[in-house]
């Protein structure tokens, strides 16, 4: 065997998962028998005493024996923005004295027969993330055995886009379904009147206005809306995350899903709550990913709803990146669009005017960042950010002019 | 943190002991260095050094074995290899519950009875030239102890 070899098993042999001597008891063995001896060969009482209760917490200290262990108990895959709490198991190995366990917010030691250590773990970010993982070292009496330290499990989860309520914008008259809080162009059973009309086979008789047929002649009946669900399709623009310092746009952040307040983060949060105010009042949400169709999602109702686009709006923030054009899919008629992009580029702009030509109502939400910070460094940096700044109030602009309502996050 | 503060003074507690024994300046100094390197490398050879310095130190100098000074040191080197030997284990700003080192300390201060026991028995023992069969039977009961050493290891 090499020396290298040697060495290398020698370092893995004094960590890991098994119980392995410390220098602690190299120590205590050296010096208490060194003084010993040598205190009882030249006659030296005191350096007798002074080895004695170093080789006495050796023949004290037992060596631990068996495996122990730290099991956490698991947390929820999806979680929403805040703390959560769980608990650790701690199983301890006959003679184990003491576990040094890392928590999400510190590391602390506890006896061996702590049992149960709560455990609270908090994210306010959303996004994948290793939330927890519980390293810990079993130690054996006067730390002279230690078993680890081990490397834990990682848990992870996925913390949803918050959630702020709302009031849902303007909705248009739909004319599909039968139930929702929005009125149809559609004849249905609302109280609303819609309109008097000569009677026609086919109506019902309860729908005769009696006082309008008595004074012209002829049976008459009235006519109510119906009242629908609205559908709202949000199209988010994934192909792009800048922040407010341009200084940064091309700059890669690494450990997180999205720049922190950057547009994307913006978007997926202004499309979070949207999606929240629409569902609670009943209509319909789909999930449009401009960068990504692959990702979209149909449309829906209910809470189980908004739990499937909060967590797709994680998996499209996960997938963002380049594209280069944005795709919109076709439409039912009737729907709400709502883009929610930086407007960095004129495809996603045609994009809204081509909708709102289509009959839709467009709401524009601008997700940049404002006002833009320059890139300090760079001679043309002031200029840049003005030209990009301008750039995209224009584009804002050209949309308002077709019909397409701009608003910002 | 807690870990090395207990270290640290019981350093310090060696250093005033060695100092009212006679130790020089240039002595105290390597000394304090030897301590500073046991505070923040705990698993380094520091704490060892320490206590075979202290250990050395108070043999040679002059007075009774028994002195006051080597009945303080003898529980204060236990206590800095006691200490080391935790502070390896728990990183420096980790919490420590309190009852976890429970069970350290009683075995310290076991291990301190026995000590100050023998201590005693050393006291009352004649302090004149050895009988060489009670020599060659305390060279056999060290070996002894060694030999129990060696087997718990």
């Amino acid at each position: 065997m090499s020396r290298y070899a040697r060495i290398s098993d020698a370092i893995a042999a004094s960590r890991g998962a098994h119980w392995h001597a410390t220098d602690a008891l190299i120590r205590a063995a050296l010096l208490g028998g060194g003084f010993v001896v040598a205190g009882a060969l030249m006659h030296e009482v005191e350096l007798v005493l002074m080895g004695v209760p170093l080789l006495l917490s050796l023949l004290f200290a037992r060596k631990p024996s068996g495996e122990p262990g730290v099991t956490v108990r698991p947390l929820p895959r999806l979680a929403e923005p805040g703390s959560a709490h769980t608990a650790a198991d701690i199983d301890p190995a006959t003679d184990t004295e003491l576990v040094v366990v890392r928590l999400p917010h510190e590391t602390r030691a506890y006896p061996s027969g702590a049992g149960t250590i709560p455990i609270e773990v908090r994210r306010d970010a959303w996004g994948p993330g290793v939330d927890l993982r519980v390293d810990h070292l079993f130690a054996g009496p006067d730390a002279l055995h230690v078993y680890g330290p081990v490397v834990g499990v990682e848990h992870s989860r996925t913390v949803l886009p918050p959630l702020q309520y709302l009031p849902a914008g303007p909705l248009p008259p739909r004319a599909a379904g039968l139930v929702g809080a929005h009125r149809s162009p559609r004849p249905g059973d609302s109280t609303e009147l819609r309109d008097i009309r000569a009677f026609q086979p086919g109506d019902r008789l309860r729908r005769i206005d009696w006082r309008i047929s008595l004074r012209t002649g002829n049976l008459h009946v009235r006519e109510r809306h119906a009242e629908a669900d609205a559908e709202v399709v949000l199209a988010v623009d994934t192909r792009s995350d800048v922040a407010q310092d341009v200084a940064g746009w091309a700059a890669v952040e690494y450990g997180t899903t999205t720049r922190t307040g950057g547009s994307l983060d913006r978007a997926v949060r202004t499309a979070a709550s949207l999606a929240a105010s629409y569902l609670r009042q009943g209509d319909r949400v789909a999930l449009v990913d401009l960068g990504r169709p692959q990702l979209n999602v149909r449309s829906g109702v209910g809470r189980r709803h908004l739990l499937r686009l909060r967590n797709q709006l994680v998996v499209c923030a996960r997938a963002a990146g380049w594209a280069q054009r944005p795709y919109l899919p076709h439409i039912s008629y009737g729907a709400v669009v709502v883009v929610l992009s930086p407007f960095l580029d004129n495809a996603v702009a045609e994009i809204a005017v081509h909708a709102a030509r289509r009959g839709h109502l467009v709401l524009a939400v601008d997700s940049l960042p404002s006002p833009l910070l320059p890139d300090a460094e760079e001679p043309w940096g002031v200029a840049a950010t003005a030209l990009i700044a301008a750039e995209q109030r224009a584009r804002l602009a050209l949309m308002a002019r077709h019909g397409v309502v701009v608003t910002t996050c | 943190m807690l870990i090395r503060i207990v270290t640290a003074v019981a350093c310090l507690a060696i250093g005033v002991v060695l100092r009212a024994n006679g130790l020089g300046l240039v002595q105290l100094a390597i000394f304090a260095a030897l301590v500073v390197i046991t505070v923040l490398m705990p698993a380094s050879a520091a704490p060892a050094l320490v206590i075979a310095f202290a250990a050395v130190v108070m043999t040679f100098a002059d007075g009774n074995p028994l002195r006051i000074g080597v009945l303080v040191l003898i529980p204060l080197l236990h206590l800095v290899h006691v200490t080391s030997a935790l502070a390896v284990v728990i990183p420096r700003k980790a919490g420590v519950e309190m009852s976890a080192l429970r069970a350290p300390a009683r075995r310290f201060a076991a291990v301190q009875a026995v000590a100050l026991a023998l201590a005693g028995i050393a006291a009352l023992l004649p302090s004149g030239p050895t009988p060489v069969p009670l020599e060659v039977a305390g060279l056999a009961s060290a070996a002894l102890v060694a030999a129990l050493v060696a087997l718990r290891i």
